[in-house]
Parts: structure tokens; C-alpha cells; sequence
């Protein structure tokens, strides 16, 4: 499935992934392997929600960077528009 | 989306246990005002909501209430911990520990179970903004009702917090209840829900020729 936005595609995948390893991690926390694989699921998900904040706006209330509150003027995710 | 921040929004560290008290602070965490009805009425809600400020305010003070939903856990669990059976069976917590040990459930001081019909989600912006206000004013003085009951420092602080923000949030729906009669006739507030309508009335009388 893709949601039409690149740059949003790229937050759906990494972070979906962050949500697979970490529950993993959870009930597996010595498993070395998949520890790296959280190190570097978690920098691409950073750098993606990065890459979409800069050009969409915030994805979280805390990572307003703009001189107006700019929250609420995007489409809300129920609207379809992500 | 969300995801969980491994911190409480206000800090609860209570040294002394209360059973008693426990009993009726978990009305918070799933009584008729609670914290959890909260939560899923205002998220509820959003999806209803046709104006921007409305759907901001919906959404974040929603994820607000499940952060108080969880500071009400904590207080219980904390009020709860390492007693002995005579202690529960002298303060009167017997019958909550019958059916849940010392976990937590959403249940009112009562003993009523959480159920959905302790809100409302109307589909009408100006309903659902007025239900939030009650709500608002309910928790309120559900928390005045608790706050007359408890001597202890380390418990007061906490809830006289969520008492707080039971105001402030009173004062922000009440904007968003501004702001949504803005977006309408000033005339008739009611004249049509901008959740459903096409601007006319539901039962508009027939035009005579």
C-alpha cells in the first residue's frame, strides 16, 4: 500500500518497522541482531519524519518549528489527506 | 498515531498507603467524569468537528485526558501497594480486592463498571462542545469532592494538578464553542449542524408560490 506522498510513504514504512522491532525487543531485549537493526530502523525514521516535517509541517505537537502555530492547518489524517 | 512517552505528565510519589481512598479516587479512572471518558469522548469527537481550531483542541486535550487517565493509575496503584488482608478488610476495599486484587480497572467509586454511555459523541460541533464544558465541570468537582477527603500531602498535589487542568480546559472548549458560532448565522446558531447539513435547515418550511 502507498499513501501517494514519497516522503510520507518513507514515515508509514520506517515507522511501522520502529513498532515491529520494538515490540520484538521487548519480549527479546538481549537479542543483539535485532538491537542493530532497532539502531538503524530508528535513524531512518528519524531522518524520514525530518524529511516530511520540513516540507508538510509537524507530526508531532512538540516539533513545531516555525514562527506560527502551524499545527492545525495541515489535513488531519481521518480527512484522507496522508 | 501515537506513542507512549515513559513519563507521567505530573509526578506521583505517595509514601503512605490508603485504601479508602484508593476506593474513591478510581472513580477518575473509570467513574461517570472520568479520565478515560474523557479521553474517548473529545477523540471521539474529533471526526465530527468541521473547523481546524475545534479538531486541534479535540485532538490534543483528548491525548491530555489518556496522560491523566494514567496519573489517576498511578495514585491508585501507589495508594494499593503491599497490604496485608486485614488491611483491606478494615478499610473497606474488600470487595474491589475480591474481583481485582490490586489491579487497576475502570470502575466508578461505586463500584459501576466503565461503559460508553458515560459520553456522548453527537455528531453536532455545538452538542459536543457543550458535553465537553459539562464534562469539564463535572471532573471538576468530582476532584473538589476528593480533594475534601484527602489529608495527605503526597495525594493532594497530584489531583489538585488534574483539578487545574479541568479548568483550563473548560476555558479552551469554551473558545472552540466561540469560534465554531463564528463560523455560523448569528442569527440561528441551530439553523443547520455543519457536521451533516448543506447549509439549509434539517425541515426547512416550503417556499409559498
Amino acid at each position: 500500500m502507498t499513501c501517494g506522498n514519497a516522503l510520507l510513504q518513507k514515515v508509514y514504512e520506517t515507522g511501522f518497522a520502529l513498532d515491529e522491532v520494538t515490540l520484538y525487543l521487548d519480549t527479546h531485549p538481549s537479542d543483539s541482531q535485532a538491537m542493530e537493526y532497532y539502531q538503524y530502523i530508528q535513524k531512518a525514521n528519524q531522518d524520514a519524519v525530518a524529511a516530511y516535517e520540513q516540507s508538510y509541517g509537524p507530526l508531532t505537537i512538540g516539533q513545531v518549528n516555525a514562527s506560527t502555530w502551524i499545527w492545525a492547518n495541515n489535513p488531519w489524517p481521518w480527512e484522507g489527506g496522508m | 498515531m501515537w506513542r507512549y512517552e515513559k513519563r507521567l505528565q505530573y509526578p506521583v510519589k505517595i509514601s503512605q498507603t490508603n485504601p479508602k481512598l484508593a476506593q474513591f479516587i478510581i472513580s477518575q479512572y473509570g467513574g461517570p467524569d472520568g479520565e478515560s471518558a474523557a479521553s474517548m469522548r473529545y477523540l471521539s469527537q474529533r471526526y465530527a468537528m468541521p473547523y481546524k481550531k475545534g479538531k486541534a483542541i479535540l485532538t490534543d486535550i483528548g491525548t491530555e485526558e489518556l496522560g491523566h487517565w494514567e496519573i489517576i493509575a498511578a495514585i491508585v496503584h501507589q495508594l494499593t501497594r503491599n497490604l496485608t488482608p486485614e488491611e483491606i478488610e478494615a478499610s473497606g476495599f474488600g470487595p474491589y480486592y475480591i474481583d481485582h486484587t490490586t489491579g487497576i480497572w475502570p470502575q466508578a467509586a461505586g463500584g459501576v463498571p466503565f461503559n460508553a454511555c458515560e459520553f456522548q459523541s453527537k455528531g453536532d460541533p455545538i452538542t459536543d462542545l457543550f458535553e465537553d464544558l459539562a464534562a469539564e465541570q463535572k471532573a471538576r468537582t468530582t476532584y473538589d469532592n476528593i480533594l475534601r477527603m484527602v489529608k495527605d500531602h503526597d495525594v493532594c498535589d497530584p489531583i489538585r494538578f488534574l483539578r487545574e487542568r479541568e479548568i483550563v480546559h473548560f476555558q479552551r472548549f469554551g473558545e472552540a464553542l466561540r469560534d465554531v458560532q463564528d463560523h455560523l448565522d448569528s442569527r440561528n446558531f441551530y439553523a443547520f449542524n455543519p457536521a451533516f447539513d448543506q447549509k439549509q435547515k434539517p425541515c426547512s418550511p416550503k417556499k409559498t408560490q
